[in-house]
């Protein structure tokens, strides 16, 4: 699997590559900033770019605008974004073009080897891996007595992974449940909260990120 | 009595000529002018001038009698007058202290003049005396007739010229202790401090004008009452005498236009007092009664020219020239005001200085002591459990694995508070997306129900997007801690060039504006020429508002 990198600080850059390399990617390139991480995503044609979020020369959002510039160009490329922050405005302007292939997490996540692998792979293959950072501050706010208040607590356990961007597999594992079991959550708390069924794993993210932000007062 | 202090004494002697002369000279134009002006409201002008060059020659002769002499005198440089544009000419005249000055100078002038110009003579003869036998071959000078021509003749005139030059300097001290006692019995004012005061009065006048007592006020009224009937009086006796003589050229109006000028700056002035309202905004009693002065000279110009048949169109001239004082005036009373403002505006500058200087020493502290005792300390704890595994990776991978999987839960807590911390230091939406997404985010963390206004067309300057930011999260803080509210309001929106910040809670109040929080907060707000209004009432609600200056 081909990968492009954009990482201003070394030490991470080359922590990042010899990780991914162990883990069977490709890293075809390593670029500092964000016009160069759009010429290379135009040249190498990757699967998935890794992002940080803060790139010179501002050290703003300028990973953030040039991913979402070159995947203007480019569409087929995913973006998985890292950040040491994560704010659900962005994964809101990530989500917005309503398409697979989008990943927001924060740094802390890649120290979990096993699972950053399993969701940069997820990513490539246009699904979607939120934070669960972003998804806690989605759920912070609910109205009162909305539908949300009506899930059990381990309904709202699977609502957030499946928010995060799991798969049922990936939910039953993590959960230590049944894949059977996490079908039958998974339709109730579609149906509380008037949700469609979705075989695909990103809809059902967008799905629940609408329906999240509409909650939001 | 050191030969230095015979020095310093002489040379007191001899400033007597210049002092004096000056102090002659400004008594003698005084009281020329001042009988010759009585009955004018110019001798009003005259005599405050001639009042404030005497105090200016007193105080310099009291400076030159302490540096010289060594006393110490503090002689009271104006007159302490009432208010009221006569009411000064009078006490000036009254003034003992002034006349008492003017004595000075005039002995100073007659006696210390004089004593210095013998003094200076008979040091001159001695020196000469002393110094004969050097010059008498090339000048051959005649003294008392004595034709010295000779080396021995001028050696005759050395002990002579050292009796005279010890007369000379012996003179002097009691020369010396003669105007010390002068200085001390003339210029010594028992209220010398009290020119400081009487300016500083001076500066607030519309206080004097509404404190005047009411028997001061009544009296007041009166005497304008009288000088009106007499003015009435007067011209009507002059006209009635008009009548009866020779009808002829009406003569009368010219002590009718005469009287009109000081009947209608005495009317004026006593209106100024009555009516505060005539005295404009941001100027003074002075200026207002300036006004009135001015446009009553305009008027008797005006009256003379008339009187005395029209013509060529003379008063132009002069009612430019008091015209052009009047701006001058102005002028002055807007570069003290400026000057006031400037001052003030130092003085806000410097304090909100030092407490910006302070918050963000606090702040550095703050922040120093967070990594110390949070991230700094889980890292070592994390690097000694990283150790511990690496000596157990062979003989126990089991608990190297444990050890291993603490590490990484120590690595990701360092994280997570490394990254709380750095949000408190400056929060990175708050850059990238502006103050309202970034106090959006702010609210989404806080279990209160907030409600969120923020309006904003464009984003203020980056200074104040912070110091809003952090007023509202200081409040939400305080709100969330320690006021048992519920319901949070906060409304942000632009206001004439200000960004105004409002937080109201439902709690139970009584926030103490003197915390640490919220007097960090106030320093940041009035670092930026902005205001932090708390009100928290005991039973609530907490409202804290904040309006933050912005020019866009």
């Amino acid at each position: 699997m081909r990968v492009v990198i954009a990482e201003d600080l070394a030490l991470l850059r080359d922590g990042l590559v010899r990780l991914l390399r162990d883990n069977g990617f490709e890293v075809v390139a390593a670029v500092q900033d964000g016009d160069s991480l759009v010429e290379t995503i135009a040249e190498e044609r990757p699967e998935i770019a890794i992002v940080d979020i803060r790139l010179p020369p501002t050290f703003r959002d300028e990973g953030l605008r040039a991913a979402l510039e070159a995947r203007r160009r480019i569409p087929e490329t995913a973006i998985l974004i890292v950040s040491q922050y994560v704010e659900h405005t962005y994964a809101n302007e990530l989500l917005a073009d309503g398409r697979g292939g989008i990943g927001y997490l924060l740094k802390d996540r890649i120290m979990d080897v096993d699972e950053f692998v399993e969701a940069v792979r997820r990513v490539a293959n246009g699904g979607t891996a939120l934070d669960p950072e972003v998804v806690s501050q989605l759920l912070s706010r609910r109205r009162a007595n909305g539908p949300l208040e009506h899930l059990t607590p381990r309904e709202r356990e699977v609502l957030s992974l499946m928010a995060e961007g799991r798969s049922n597999a990936g939910i039953a594992k993590e959960l230590v449940l049944t894949v059977g079991a996490v079908e039958k959550h998974v339709a109730n708390i579609l149906s509380k909260l008037r949700l469609p069924p979705s075989e695909d794993d990103h809809r059902r993210v967008l799905a629940v990120v609408t329906y999240l932000r509409g909650e939001r007062d | 009595m050191s030969f230095a202090n015979r020095i310093r004494a002489l040379t007191y002697l001899i400033t007597a000529v210049p002092l004096g002369t000056l102090g002659a000279v400004v008594i003698l134009v005084g009281w020329t002018l001042t009988p010759l002006l009585a009955i004018t409201p110019a001798v009003v002008p005259v005599l405050i001038g001639f009042r404030a060059a005497i105090g200016w020659v007193a105080g310099v002769e009291a400076s030159l009698a302490h540096s010289l002499l060594g006393v110490r005198v503090s002689p009271r440089t104006r007159t302490r007058s009432r208010p009221g544009f006569w009411g000064q000419a009078l006490d000036i005249v009254a003034d003992g202290e002034f006349a008492k000055q003017q004595v000075f100078s005039l002995f100073r002038f007659a006696f210390g003049g004089l004593l210095a110009i013998a003094e200076v003579s008979l040091i001159g003869a001695a020196v000469a005396a002393i110094a004969m036998p050097v010059y008498y071959s090339s000048s051959h000078p005649d003294v008392n007739g004595w034709h010295v021509d000779t080396l021995w003749k001028a050696l005759v005139y050395v002990p002579a010229g050292v009796v005279v030059l010890a007369l000379a300097l012996y003179l002097l001290r009691p020369l010396a202790a003669s105007s010390q006692w002068l200085a001390r019995r003339l210029l010594d004012s028992p209220d010398g401090a009290i020119t400081r005061s009487s300016d500083q009065a001076g500066r607030t006048p519309s206080v004097m004008s509404t404190s005047l007592p009411e028997a001061t006020r009544l009296a007041r009224r009166q005497a304008l009452a009288i000088h009106t009937v007499v003015y009435v009086a007067v011209n009507a006796l002059l006209i009635v005498i008009w009548a009866a003589t020779t009808r002829g050229y009406f003569w009368p109006a010219w002590p009718l236009i005469a009287l009109f000028l000081p009947l209608s700056i005495h009317a004026w002035v006593q209106a100024v007092d009555e009516q505060p309202a005539l005295i404009r905004r941001g100027q003074t009693r002075a200026f207002a009664i300036h006004e009135g002065v001015f446009a009553s000279f305009a008027l008797f110009y005006v009256f003379l020219w008339l009187a005395s048949g029209g013509g060529y169109f003379w008063p132009l001239w002069p009612i430019i020239g008091l015209a052009l004082i009047l701006l001058g005036h102005r002028i002055l009373i807007a570069v003290r005001q400026r000057q006031g403002e400037l001052e003030e505006r130092i003085g806000v500058l410097e304090d909100t200085r030092a407490e910006a200087v302070d918050q963000q020493e606090d702040e550095l502290r703050r922040i120093e002591r967070n990594l110390h005792d949070g991230a700094q300390a889980r890292l070592v704890a994390l690097g000694m459990s990283l150790g511990m595994a690496e000596q157990k990776l062979k003989a126990d991978p089991e608990a190297a694995l444990a050890l291993i999987e603490d590490a990484q839960r120590g690595a990701r807590e360092a994280l997570e508070e490394l990254r709380d911390l750095a949000r408190g230091i400056h929060p990175p939406v708050l850059t990238d997306r502006g103050l309202a997404a970034a106090l959006a985010t702010l609210t989404d963390r806080n279990p209160l129900d907030v409600e969120l206004d923020v309006d904003l067309l464009e984003r203020p300057p980056a200074v104040v997007e912070t110091a809003a930011y952090f007023v509202v999260a200081e409040a939400l803080a305080n709100a969330t801690k320690h006021s048992g509210a519920t319901r949070v309001e906060i409304t942000v929106h632009r206001r004439d060039g200000s960004l105004e910040v409002e937080v109201i809670d439902d709690g139970h109040g009584g926030a103490n504006p003197s915390g640490t929080g919220l007097k960090g907060l106030a320093r940041r707000v009035r670092a930026l020429d902005g205001t932090l209004e708390i009100t928290s009432p005991a039973g609530g609600p907490t409202v804290l508002r904040a309006e933050l200056p912005c020019e866009s």
